[in-house]
């Protein structure tokens, strides 16, 4: 793996005797879009405040290019852009004087640079009106355009999809794609939507409880699933005897009204012979693939809410 | 903001001068005779004044015998009237600096514009710090505009003869001194900052304390309005005197006017009011640099 741009080791943050986060430790190396999956209040939203220091944490470190976020705060914040929740900016501004305003804190950020962003994402027809007259989704993007204009290294998005319709989206995850591929910034996103999740990121880290339980590559994902074929007969039971004895050694389950076979979809000619050789009817043979949203309800237990 | 300073001063000079049109006339030299011939009387008749009301009497009768003596006009308004009476206009101005301290940090939560200002290259201290200064420089600016529109009105309604009038004040060796009008002005202007000082950071720190601008606002302003009415009530009781709004008038040490408790003394006043300061700072800080901020 790349050097990572941020890290996270130990991580914790206690209230009271509640444990919110628990000994998070993940690296995240530049260009990499990295998803943090989980069940409402597992924690990321947690998190993803204690990497920007809006909440502090209880043990643990926090490193972005090397620099510690707890003891090197301001140069360290350098290196990050964040939303955190939904965007809000000085709404008796307008867009582009929201802009300057942020821009000045950071060290050479450019009028040339702040056009340049706001071509990036296509604001530049209402950049001059007031923010209050911004509708979601440029608000969004506005956030966005804050966030990347000291060109961070590193850049959060906390549920950065909330309340954006599929257009509005489908933009976004183009100029995220565009930024990893284009000035190579990793980027964190935090969200409820897996399917999104599924065509946005490159790894994902799935939380919950406030524990890691596991980090794992959606294309590694993709390859590795377990593949099920479903099959559907009008007599079930008979099939289910049938097909059990047949393969024995590959999970044949009765589930309602089909079976399920873990087993590559090259077994569904076979399995089709069988089942005509042997008189039965049958209704439909398909291939089903395991999608991330059933992975990450297979790993969670199913549990949405703490 | 500023449009009701502006608003507010006009509106004074104006009424100054047409208070002075309208009692103007008649002779100003023989009713000042009158007054002495007044005063004298009243403290030959009654032999159980109190010797302040009558220290008050000689006092005004010595100045009238100047004013005569060197035939100046009290009742003619000069342009430093203007400016004097604007001085009592810096409660206006504290107000006005007082809502605007009230929502410097309250509001960035209430807009949610915290999340962003807070993520970023700049450690929580830095930003309150700029917050603070920048809440005085209102403030700066406000007297500023004050006291050079006031000159400006007392200069437009009554030309620039009295700029060089001499303040007069009798001194405690019984003899009349003049001193300088543009002094006396500042003195004024003076004193008022430094209550405008405290009660301004008193706004910054419920600003910190309390993250909603209407608590804030609402809370600042309670105890500006309140706290000095509730401080006289309570100044039979000794402890008073280490209340806030006990010490927040310097004024009450200048002669002519008595402190709240007899035992306090100026030097008193000004280590309260730096022990509240530092105080009140100090919270703030906290309260701003040490809270997560999950909402």
């Amino acid at each position: 793996m790349k050097e990572a741009v941020l890290q996270l080791r130990n991580v914790t943050k206690t209230i009271g005797r509640r444990t919110i986060v628990s000994d998070l430790s993940f690296d995240i190396p530049a260009g990499e879009v990295f998803g943090f999956l989980g069940p409402n209040g597992a924690g990321k939203t947690t998190t993803i405040r204690m990497i920007v220091g809006l909440i502090s944490m209880t043990k643990g470190e926090i490193t972005v290019k090397g620099v510690s976020v707890r003891k090197q705060f301001e140069q360290a914040m350098t290196h990050i852009g964040a939303i955190v929740e939904n965007p809000e900016m000085y709404k008796f501004l307008s867009g582009y004087q929201n802009l300057v305003h942020f821009a000045r804190r950071h060290s050479g950020v450019t009028k040339q640079r702040i056009d340049e962003v706001v071509q990036l994402l296509g604001l530049q027809n209402r950049i001059h009106e007031k923010v209050k007259r911004y509708s979601l989704g440029m608000r969004q993007r506005l956030g966005v355009a804050q966030a990347i204009l000291h060109k961070p290294s590193v850049l959060i998005l906390d549920e950065p999809t909330n309340g954006l319709d599929p257009a509005g989206i489908r933009e976004l995850r183009d100029y995220l794609r565009k930024l990893t591929q284009e000035e190579g910034i990793a980027v964190v996103v935090s969200s409820h939507l897996l399917s999104e999740m599924e065509l946005m990121c490159d790894r994902v880290a799935i939380i919950q409880g406030g524990k890691l339980i596991d980090v794992r590559s959606l294309q590694e994902a993709k390859n590795s699933v377990q593949t099920k074929i479903i099959v559907e007969s009008s007599d079930i039971e008979s099939a289910h005897r049938l097909l059990s004895g047949a393969f024995n050694h590959q999970g044949v389950t009765l589930v309602g009204d089909r079976i399920e076979i873990t087993a590559d979809r090259s077994l569904i000619p076979d399995i089709a012979r069988l089942l005509v050789k042997a008189g039965l009817d049958v209704y439909g043979i398909h291939a089903s693939q395991q999608s991330l949203e059933d992975q990450f309800l297979e790993i969670t237990g199913g549990e949405m809410v703490v | 903001m500023v449009g009701f300073l502006v608003l507010a001063l006009g509106l004074m000079s104006g009424l100054m001068k047409w208070d002075e049109s309208r009692s103007s006339g008649g002779d100003w030299k023989a009713d000042l005779t009158q007054q002495n011939i007044h005063y004298q009387t009243q403290m030959a008749e009654s032999k159980d004044t109190d010797s302040d009301y009558k220290e008050h009497l000689t006092k005004q009768i010595k100045t009238n015998e100047y004013y005569l003596a060197n035939d100046m006009n009290p009742y003619a308004l000069s342009l430093w009237d203007y400016v004097n009476a604007s001085a009592s206009l810096v409660m206006l101005i504290t107000i006005l600096t007082v809502i605007v301290a009230a929502d410097m940090i309250a509001a960035e939560f209430t807009w949610g514009t915290i999340k962003l200002l807070l993520v970023g290259p700049a450690s929580r201290s830095k930003i309150m710090l700029s917050k603070y200064i920048s809440t005085m420089m209102f403030a700066l600016l406000l007297l500023i505009l004050s006291f050079v529109l006031a000159f400006a009105a007392g200069a437009a309604l009554q030309g620039f003869d009295g700029l060089s009038l001499p303040h007069l004040n009798v001194g405690s060796d019984g003899v009349i001194h003049e001193s300088s009008m543009i002094v006396d002005s500042l003195q004024k202007y003076g004193y008022a900052v430094i209550s405008l000082l405290m009660y301004v950071t008193l706004a910054f720190m419920i600003s910190a304390a309390f993250r909603s601008s209407s608590m804030a606002i609402a809370f600042s302003l309670l105890f500006m309005l309140v706290g000095n009415m509730v401080t006289m009530l309570l100044s039979g009781y000794e402890w008073s005197k280490y209340l806030l709004f006990a010490n927040i008038d310097l004024t009450q040490y200048l002669p002519g006017n008595s402190p709240l408790r007899p035992e306090m003394t100026l030097g008193f006043s000004i280590t309260m009011l730096v022990a509240y300061y530092v105080v009140f700072q100090l919270i703030a800080w906290t309260l701003f640099t040490k809270r997560d901020v999950a909402a």
